[in-house]
C-alpha cells in the first residue's frame, strides 16, 4: 500500500490510501469529493444547497438523481431517529458562529421535516418556517460513498479513505491482513479504540468536537442548542452516508441521556459514551 | 475544470495594488430563468465533463434530458444513472435516429467532435459543442462551415463569453479602464495525473485519448485554449506568432505528453500573452491576467478583481466599493447592487457567483435555442480560437516559433 492521495473539501482533509498503481482511479474518487463539496457546501455561494436556501422557499427546486436520493435518505433518517436527525438547522449552525459568521440570536427550530420531496418532479421544497438545509451531519460520509463507487468501478480491490478523521470507509484489506485498523480517539488523555473495518464504514460524532462561540457543533433539533459535550457514538454500516446520520442522531439521544430508537438492521454502534452528570 | 484555490490565491497574490473583486449584480444572477416551453435534450458523451452538464442541466426547470449516449457502456449507465426517465444509447447515430431530442450537447473527446456535430447538424438538431472545437485545422473548419448552414443554433463551450464576472470586466476594459494594453499573463496549475482509470488495456488507451499526441492537443487545448478565447475576446484581436515548450516534469509515468508548458503569443502591436500550465503543482490554479497601464484585471473563473494604479481617476461607482485584502494589501470589492446588499448585511470578502460558469454557458446556449438570443460564442468565434489553440500546440510540441497568418483565421 504505497500511494496516498489526499484533498481539502467540507472544510477539511480527506486522504485515500490504496495500492501503487491505481492513482488515476484515486484521483477520479477525489475528483468526485471536491463535486460534492461544491454541490453541498454551506460555505459556497455557487453549491446546490445554498440554491435551494435562497429559491426553494418560495418555489419547489429541481435536483438532479443523486441529491434527491441523498435528501431522501436525510428524510428517512430523521422520520426514523424522531427528528434527532436534522438537516434543516443552517440558521441555528449560523447564528453559533459555524458558518464564519458573527455569532446571533436565533429561534428554536420549529416542529416537523425541514423540507419535502415531490417524486414526480424530482424537486425540493422548504416545508418548515425557518428552516435552512445544512447538510454537514450527512455530506462526508455521502462523498465518501460516492468516492467509494468510484473506486471499485475502477476495479480497485484495497483501499481507505477517510474525510477529517471523522468519517472513513474501507474497501477490502490491506495485503497480509484481515481488516483496516482505524483508532477511534473518545477524549484527550483516554486510550480510544481500534476498530476494524472491512469493506464498511465508520463514523464518529462526538459532542466535545469543534467547538464556536459557546457550544459544540452537534445542536439538538428540539432546542436548536448545542448538546451537552461529552458524548461521543460510533457507528459502522456498509454506507458511510447512513453511518454519518446515525451517528450524529445517536450523539444527540446520548447527550440527551435517553434511549435510541430502533436501528437499522445494517447498522451497529461500536461505542457509546454519554455526558457525565456534574453535581451542582 | 476545477476552481482555484481562492484561499491559496489571495494569500498567494503578490504586489502592492489595490485590488476590486468584480461581481455583477449577485440578486439578478441568482434568480433562475427558464425556458418557455420544454426543450429536449440529448447527451453525447457522458465521461467527466457529460456528467457535470448532466447535473447542471437537472436543475434548469424546462431542460429536459431525454437521452445519453456513451459508446463505452459502463460510461453510459453511470450518466443514466444521474437522470430520470432518459433513454442510453450506445452510438451518435442511434441517438439522432431514435432519441426524442430538440438539441444535442457534445461532451465526447475532442477527436470525435466532428464526426457527431456534422451528424447533429445534418439531423437539424440545435447543437452545444464543448471546447476546444476540434483537434485539427480541418475539422474545426468542417463544422463551422456546417453549423454555418444550418438554421438551428450552434454554441462552442467556450465558458468565458457567458460567464458574467467576465463579462462584467470585459465591459470596463473596453470602456477604457485598462488604457494602455501594456502585456497578459495566464495559467492553468492543477495537481494531477490526467489519467482516467480503465478496466481493459484497449478502454486505457481508449479513455487516455488526452494523452496521446496523435489525438490530443494537450494542456493547450484542453485548458489554454479556453484561456486563450478570453484574451481573444476581450482583445478583439488574434496573436500573429507562438513560441512554445513542453516538458514532462512530475508524471515519469511512460507517457509521452507533456505535463508541464509554456506559451508566449505575440500580437501585433507587440504584446505578449505569457501561457503556462502544468499538471505537477496547484498554486493559484486558473487565471488570466490582463496589465494595463490604469489598471490590471485578474480573472479566475468564479472570481475577478480589478487593481488600480496610483494614478489612475476614481469613479463613481467605486464610493460603494467595500475591502478585501490581498497578502498585505486591501482590496476593493465592486457589487453592482453594493447599497441594497450592504444593508442586507450580504457584502462579504469573497464574493462569487451564485451559479457555476457550466451552468451560465449552459443557460446561455438554451436561452438561444428558445428565445433566439445570440449565441455566447459562436461557430466561427470557436473556430478561429481553435485554429490558433491548434498553433500554440503544435509550438509547444515541437519547442519551436510558428506564426499565425491572419489570413487563416478569417471566416470564409
Amino acid at each position: 500500500m504505497a500511494l496516498r492521495l489526499a484533498t481539502t473539501a467540507m472544510g477539511t482533509r480527506f486522504e485515500l490510501v490504496l495500492e501503487r498503481g491505481e492513482r488515476a482511479a484515486g484521483e477520479a474518487a477525489l475528483e468526485l469529493i471536491e463535486l460534492w463539496d461544491q454541490r453541498l457546501s454551506a460555505f459556497r455561494r455557487d453549491s446546490l444547497v445554498a440554491r435551494v436556501n435562497r429559491e426553494a422557499r418560495t418555489a419547489p427546486v429541481r435536483l438532479d438523481e443523486e441529491t434527491y436520493g441523498l435528501l431522501e435518505t436525510c428524510l428517512a433518517v430523521g422520520r426514523a431517529s424522531g427528528g434527532a436527525f436534522d438537516v434543516g438547522l443552517g440558521r441555528q449552525m449560523a447564528a453559533r458562529g459555524f458558518r464564519g459568521q458573527e455569532p446571533s440570536a436565533c429561534e428554536r427550530p420549529a416542529p416537523g421535516a425541514p423540507f419535502a420531496l415531490d417524486p414526480e418532479r424530482r424537486t425540493v421544497r422548504i416545508a418548515r418556517t425557518g428552516a435552512e438545509l445544512d447538510l454537514g451531519a450527512i455530506g462526508k460520509g455521502f462523498a465518501l460513498d460516492r468516492a467509494a463507487d468510484e473506486l471499485r468501478a475502477a476495479g480497485v480491490q484495497r483501499a481507505l479513505l477517510h474525510g477529517g478523521t471523522s468519517s472513513s470507509i474501507a474497501i477490502g484489506a490491506p495485503p497480509g491482513r484481515s481488516a483496516w485498523g482505524v483508532a477511534v480517539a473518545v477524549a484527550e488523555g483516554r486510550p480510544g479504540a481500534t476498530m476494524h473495518l472491512r469493506d464498511a464504514s465508520l463514523s464518529v460524532s462526538a459532542t466535545h468536537g469543534r467547538v464556536a462561540h459557546g457550544g459544540g457543533h452537534v445542536l439538538d433539533p428540539a432546542t436548536g442548542e448545542p448538546t451537552a459535550p461529552g458524548a461521543v457514538v460510533a457507528v459502522t454500516s456498509p454506507s458511510a452516508a447512513l453511518a454519518d446520520a446515525w451517528a450524529t442522531a445517536l450523539a444527540v439521544f446520548a447527550a440527551r441521556g435517553s434511549e435510541p430508537p430502533t436501528l437499522p438492521p445494517t447498522l451497529t454502534v461500536v461505542l457509546t459514551e454519554t455526558p457525565e452528570l456534574s453535581a451542582t | 475544470m476545477t476552481d482555484p484555490d481562492r484561499r491559496q490565491f489571495l494569500q498567494g497574490a503578490a504586489g502592492g495594488a489595490l485590488g476590486t473583486a468584480l461581481v455583477p449584480d449577485l440578486e439578478r444572477l441568482a434568480k433562475r430563468w427558464r425556458p418557455r416551453a420544454s426543450i429536449r435534450i440529448g447527451i453525447v458523451g457522458s465521461g467527466r465533463q457529460g456528467r457535470a452538464i448532466l447535473g447542471e442541466l437537472a436543475s434548469i426547470e424546462g431542460a429536459q434530458i431525454t437521452a445519453v449516449c456513451d459508446v463505452v457502456e459502463g460510461r453510459l449507465k453511470s450518466g443514466l444513472r444521474r437522470v430520470k426517465g432518459a433513454v442510453g444509447f450506445g452510438t451518435h447515430a442511434e441517438l439522432l435516429e431514435q432519441g426524442e431530442v430538440d438539441a444535442v450537447v457534445i461532451a465526447t473527446p475532442t477527436h470525435a467532435h466532428r464526426e457527431v456535430a456534422l451528424d447533429a447538424i445534418a439531423a437539424g438538431k440545435h447543437v452545444f459543442c464543448e471546447a476546444p472545437l476540434a483537434h485539427t485545422a480541418d475539422d474545426c473548419r468542417a463544422i463551422a462551415e456546417a453549423a454555418r448552414g444550418t438554421e438551428q443554433v450552434f454554441a462552442v463551450g467556450y465558458q468565458a463569453r457567458s460567464n458574467p464576472i467576465y463579462r462584467l470586466a470585459r465591459s470596463f476594459a473596453r470602456s477604457g479602464s485598462l488604457r494602455d494594453l501594456i502585456a497578459m499573463r495566464a495559467q492553468y496549475h492543477r495537481k494531477t495525473s490526467w489519467r482516467t482509470p480503465a478496466s481493459t488495456p484497449e478502454l486505457e488507451k481508449a479513455l487516455n485519448w488526452k494523452l496521446d499526441p496523435a489525438l490530443s492537443l494537450g494542456l493547450m487545448g484542453e485548458f489554454g485554449a479556453h484561456q486563450l478565447d478570453v484574451i481573444h475576446w476581450y482583445l478583439g484581436r488574434y496573436p500573429v506568432s507562438v513560441r512554445g515548450s513542453g516538458t514532462i516534469q512530475v508524471h515519469d509515468d511512460g507517457r509521452e505528453m507533456a505535463d508541464t508548458i509554456h506559451a508566449a503569443l505575440t500580437f501585433d502591436e507587440g504584446e505578449v500573452l505569457d501561457y503556462s500550465a502544468t499538471l505537477g503543482n496547484s498554486y493559484e490554479g486558473r487565471y488570466e491576467l490582463l496589465v494595463g497601464s490604469m489598471a490590471t484585471f485578474k480573472l479566475a473563473w468564479t472570481h475577478g478583481w480589478m487593481f488600480k494604479e496610483a494614478d489612475s481617476p476614481t469613479q463613481g461607482w467605486e464610493v460603494y466599493a467595500n475591502r478585501q485584502h490581498f497578502h498585505n494589501d486591501a482590496g476593493i470589492t465592486l457589487i453592482a447592487d453594493a447599497t441594497q446588499l450592504a444593508s442586507q448585511g450580504k457584502l462579504k470578502e469573497g464574493v462569487g457567483l451564485p451559479n457555476t460558469s457550466l451552468y451560465y454557458a449552459l443557460e446561455a446556449f438554451l436561452k438561444s435555442v428558445s428565445e433566439g438570443a445570440d449565441v455566447a460564442c459562436s461557430a466561427g468565434q470557436g473556430l478561429r480560437t481553435t485554429l490558433v489553440a491548434i498553433e500554440a500546440a503544435q509550438a509547444v510540441a515541437a519547442g519551436s516559433v510558428r506564426a499565425i497568418d491572419p489570413a487563416a483565421l478569417k471566416d470564409a
